[in-house]
């Protein structure tokens, strides 16, 4: 089943000297349920700004999107109800626990006290949060932050993830527990999309890659089919190759 | 999850992460405590000591001429020899002892030569003050006077001071002389009093706070909503949570009303604990005699009646700062846009804080400023009519109500969460915003708000005077009327590219609901009789009402007919329908339930007759016509029940025959209506809203679009 299904997106900004920025231009995917689909690209491809309108934060210039069935723009309670939303830099309130601010959240989703608070405990046991779930947000460190951001992500129990460079910023040992976490969501059945501009990360990781550059997919495809298109091996060269940017690092080096 | 369970949800946390914060603790609780009473405790000590400290100075003293000086000299002396007999004459302990004057006995005199150099050592405070007697040598003929001249600086604080002792000294010196006068020619004490004059002041001590503290109390609910309003709003949005808000299943207008509930908390706390000790520090640090000569503490019930004043107060700051903190992306953005709202807020508290200004007139409605004045009022002890209170209340309640659902349509919008959708200007630049079928709650509620004090300005300024007729008000109605309700909203509504004829339901309706319409038209004012003749059993008939209606009687029967009509009827039929049951309806109703809307928008309509005692009919009516406009999906039938509504009540009022004929006399108090009326009329009455209650076609509620761009 196609859990997200982005159709012709389009999305422009208007700029401070009057003109049109089409920071995604005509983007169109779909993601099957219980798969990883990385979505790459160089600063500035327009990858937040996709992940944005899939998550209803953004409303598309133009072109629409499902997720799990619902429509973004007609359908915004449905969607979120059925999507956790992760990126790097998204804050917690400092001045709450972690289980509170889980609890926060789960009531967020329409859970009365005693079911979040069950459903807190829950995510704190089950991401090995229980260390430091006493702790006030703003005294955690980045790794500890990002680790109950997840939690945060997930405590609807929401069938698709949206994660916007969830990585970023993180030493190896927080980067790895995060990618693990990630994988036992996906193999516990959840549909995922990723977007990072680590490419070793989305190798790992990934069952479907978009390539994005400029606002449009320049590639898709699983990994193999991706190596053949371009004749290269590892995901770096593919994607220097893909988006012609080899002649121009050439130009600047030389 | 319901609606106020949402909300608690969201204010409980809200509340505790807010009270968590040390910044608000320090404004809150540090502020008011520690500051306060260190604040009033230092300066007060500081003025006595400065007074104390002035009265043991010595006195520097420039006068004109040597021989001047001896004189003066000389003056002085007796002056503190008199004040010593009098003082061995009376017992040291007693009262009179302890008001007798302090002699002059610290000062140096310092002659000059010449006028000039003296005005410049005042100036230059070389001196505290200069004398200049007219000639060398005093006298005490009885038809001559000793001319003198003081010179001092009234900038010098130390200058005035001199002056003022001099002068008593002065005043003391001549009264004895007066005295010694009468004794010597054998007059009576009475000889130079032809009148003798009591002036009593009969202020309170509370009536001197009474005048101030509406303004103080301003500043600390200011103070209070100011800091968690950023915090909740911008300061959610700089620390990046703000995301992760937004993609909860959760309604904007309930994190913001949650959030406005919280700020309107903190406000309340915050100001409840700056009264107290403020009220703590006069009453324990016996400085009640300091702020005011007749002392007595402030009484404990008006300490709570201030505080409950202040409950519609702090709702409306914070709703205002609310809306204001939701535009801007950080922290510091937020107080460059709270800075100029609180001049602006503090112009109208200003105006209000002057003695003179009274409740009335447009201060009833001035945002701010009707709230001080009330809160003054009642601590003045004056009487105020419970329409005043009743329309304080209301306009304060319309504002802060437009002001949260601006806040609700601003936040999260696209453009003020990420700093790459554009600026708000741009946001607001109407090439980029998206055609919507219906207006918003915030642009409804908006547009109202600002109308609201205007139109009351509008009947304010042309209503009749003592004896005058209310033809210009009649005028000014039928000229204002459609440019207000009916050409700025279509303007704006054109603006922000709203379906202009969805909006105002401009649409052929079934021939059902027309029908139901003439039936209500010609039948709504049984109900309405009904509802006065109630209300006056209860509560009677102001006179204001009788007079009013009895000018206008006048003035429509002075009138020609068809004028009547367009005036009366007319006008008010299209004008009001299209803006409370077109703009205001659609506008609600693009959120908010089918009865809320409905009910929301008949308490506008009602309030907008600035007529208390027509409240209840115009509220009913208000519902009636809703009512009829959201079943029929269209507004004719409402415009066509209003019009035979307004077009009855001028029938009756240019032929009070009519009256007599269906057995109401107006020379006596309204009575009920004979049964061969009433119960015909409440048949067609109920017929029609049997026949509204089925809905022109099976959903109302079309799919719309949810707006974008603008308010």
């Amino acid at each position: 089943m196609d859990m997200v299904v982005a159709d012709n997106l389009v999305k422009v900004f208007p700029t401070p000297n009057g003109k049109e920025k089409r920071a995604v231009d005509g983007l169109s995917f779909v993601v099957r349920e219980g798969r990883i689909y990385g979505l790459l690209g160089p600063n500035g491809a327009g990858k937040t700004t996709t992940l944005r309108m899939l998550s209803g934060l953004m409303a598309p210039t133009s072109g629409s999107a499902e997720l799990g069935g619902y429509d973004v723009a007609t359908q915004p309670n449905e969607v979120k109800r059925v999507l956790g939303f992760l990126t790097a830099n998204t804050g917690l309130y400092q001045r709450l626990t972690a289980r509170e601010l889980l609890i926060y959240f789960a009531q967020l989703h329409r859970m009365d006290h005693d079911e979040a608070s069950a459903r807190a405990d829950e995510l704190i046991e089950w991401l090995g949060i229980g260390d430091f779930a006493g702790h006030r947000c703003g005294a955690l460190s980045t790794g500890q932050k990002q680790r109950v951001n997840i939690a945060r992500a997930l405590v609807a129990d929401p069938p698709i993830l949206v994660m916007d460079e969830p990585t970023l910023g993180l030493d190896v040992l927080s980067n790895r527990i995060i990618l693990e976490y990630i994988k036992r969501e996906r193999d516990g059945g959840k549909t995922i999309i990723l977007s990072t501009h680590y490419l070793d990360e989305a190798e790992d990781m990934c069952d479907r890659i978009g390539l994005l550059h400029d606002g449009k997919l320049v590639a898709e495809g699983d990994l193999d089919s991706l190596r053949s298109l371009a004749g290269e091996d590892r995901l770096s060269n593919i994607f220097l190759k893909l988006i012609r940017a080899d002649e121009k690092v050439e130009a600047i080096v030389r | 999850m319901s609606f106020h369970r949402r909300i608690r949800t969201i204010y409980g946390k809200e509340l505790i992460d807010i009270l968590r914060d040390r910044r608000t603790l320090i404004a809150m609780i540090v502020v008011p405590i520690v500051l306060y009473p260190l604040l009033m405790l230092g300066s007060i000590q500081a003025v006595s000591y400065q007074v104390e400290s002035m009265g043991e100075e010595r006195l520097i003293i420039g006068i004109l001429g040597e021989p001047q000086a001896a004189t003066l000299q000389r003056l002085i002396e007796t002056d503190a020899r008199n004040i010593q007999r009098e003082k061995n004459a009376l017992d040291p302990q007693s009262k009179e002892a302890n008001e007798l004057p302090e002699p002059l006995d610290h000062f140096h005199l310092c002659p000059f030569e010449r006028r000039e150099p003296l005005e410049e050592a005042v100036r230059n405070r070389m001196i505290q003050v200069g004398v200049i007697f007219a000639s060398e040598i005093l006298t005490d003929q009885i038809d001559r006077t000793n001319a003198f001249e003081f010179l001092y600086d009234y900038e010098d604080v130390r200058s005035s001071f001199a002056v003022r002792r001099l002068q008593d000294m002065i005043d003391r010196t001549a009264e004895r002389m007066k005295q010694a006068r009468k004794k010597r020619f054998d007059l009576p004490a009475e000889f130079d009093k032809p009148f003798e004059l009591t002036v009593t002041d009969l202020s309170t001590r509370s009536s001197v706070i009474g005048q101030i503290l509406p303004l103080i109390l301003i500043l600390m609910t200011i103070t209070g909503a100011i800091y968690p309003a950023i915090d909740l709003t911008a300061g959610e949005r700089e620390r990046g949570t703000l995301e992760s808000l937004m993609v909860s299943p959760v309604p904007v207008i309930d994190l913001i009303v949650g959030k406005f509930l919280v700020v309107t908390t903190v406000a309340i706390m915050g100001a409840a604990l700056n009264l107290a000790s403020v009220s703590a520090t006069v009453y324990f640090g016996g400085f009640d005699k300091v702020i005011s000569s007749t002392g007595g503490g402030i009484p404990i019930a008006k300490i709570v009646f201030i505080l409950l004043c202040l409950i519609p107060f702090a709702v409306l700051m914070s709703a205002i700062m609310i809306a204001v903190c939701s535009f801007a992306r950080t922290f510091k953005e937020a107080q460059n846009y709270v800075t100029p709202v609180i001049l602006a807020v503090l112009i109208p508290g200003g105006i209000a804080a002057l003695p003179a200004t009274r409740l009335d007139g447009i201060m009833l409605v001035m945002p701010v400023g009707n709230m001080v004045l009330l809160a003054r009022e009642f601590l003045l002890g004056a009487a105020i009519s419970p329409w005043h209170i009743v329309m304080v209340l209301l306009s304060t309640t319309l504002y802060a109500g437009a002001a949260v659902a601006v806040a609700a349509n601003i936040f999260g919008k696209e453009s003020v969460v990420f700093a790459d959708a554009g600026s708000l200007k741009s946001s607001l630049s109407r090439r980029l915003i998206k055609p919507s079928a219906k207006p918003t709650i915030s642009m409804g509620l908006l547009v109202v708000a600002v109308l609201f004090p205007t139109w009351f300005f509008v009947q304010a300024a042309f209503s009749p005077g003592p004896d005058e007729d209310a033809i210009g008000l009649l005028y000014a109605t039928g000229w204002l009327m459609p440019i207000l309700f009916l050409i700025l909203p279509i303007v704006i509504l054109a603006y922000w590219k709203v379906d202009i004829q969805n909006t105002l339901c401009v649409r052929m309706p079934s021939l059902r609901h027309l029908a139901a319409a003439v039936l209500i038209g010609i039948s709504a004012w049984v109900p309405a009789h009904e509802i006065n003749v109630l209300q006056q059993s209860l509560l009677g008939v102001p006179q204001s009402v009788v007079e009013n209606a009895e000018i206008l009687g006048e003035t429509l029967g002075a009138l020609p007919v068809g004028a009547v009509f367009v005036l009366v009827a007319l006008v008010p039929a299209v004008c009001e329908e299209l803006l409370f049951r077109g703009f205001l309806l659609s506008g609600l109703g693009s959120s908010a339930r089918k009865w809320t809307a409905i009910l929301v928008s008949a308490a506008v309509f009602g309030v907008f007759h600035f007529f208390l005692f027509k409240l209840p009919v115009t509220i009913g009516l208000g519902v009636l016509l809703g009512y009829l406009c959201w079943q029929s999906r269209s507004i004719l039938p409402a415009i066509v029940a209003h019009f035979l509504h307004n077009a009855i009540g001028a029938f009756g009022a240019i032929n009070p025959d009519w009256y007599e004929w269906i057995g109401v006399s107006t020379d006596t108090d309204w009575v009920h209506l004979p049964i061969h009326i009433l119960i015909p009329g409440g048949i067609v009455f109920l017929l029609a809203l049997l026949i509204t209650a089925r809905p022109s076609i099976p959903t109302i509620k079309q799919a719309v679009p949810a707006p974008a761009g603008g308010l």
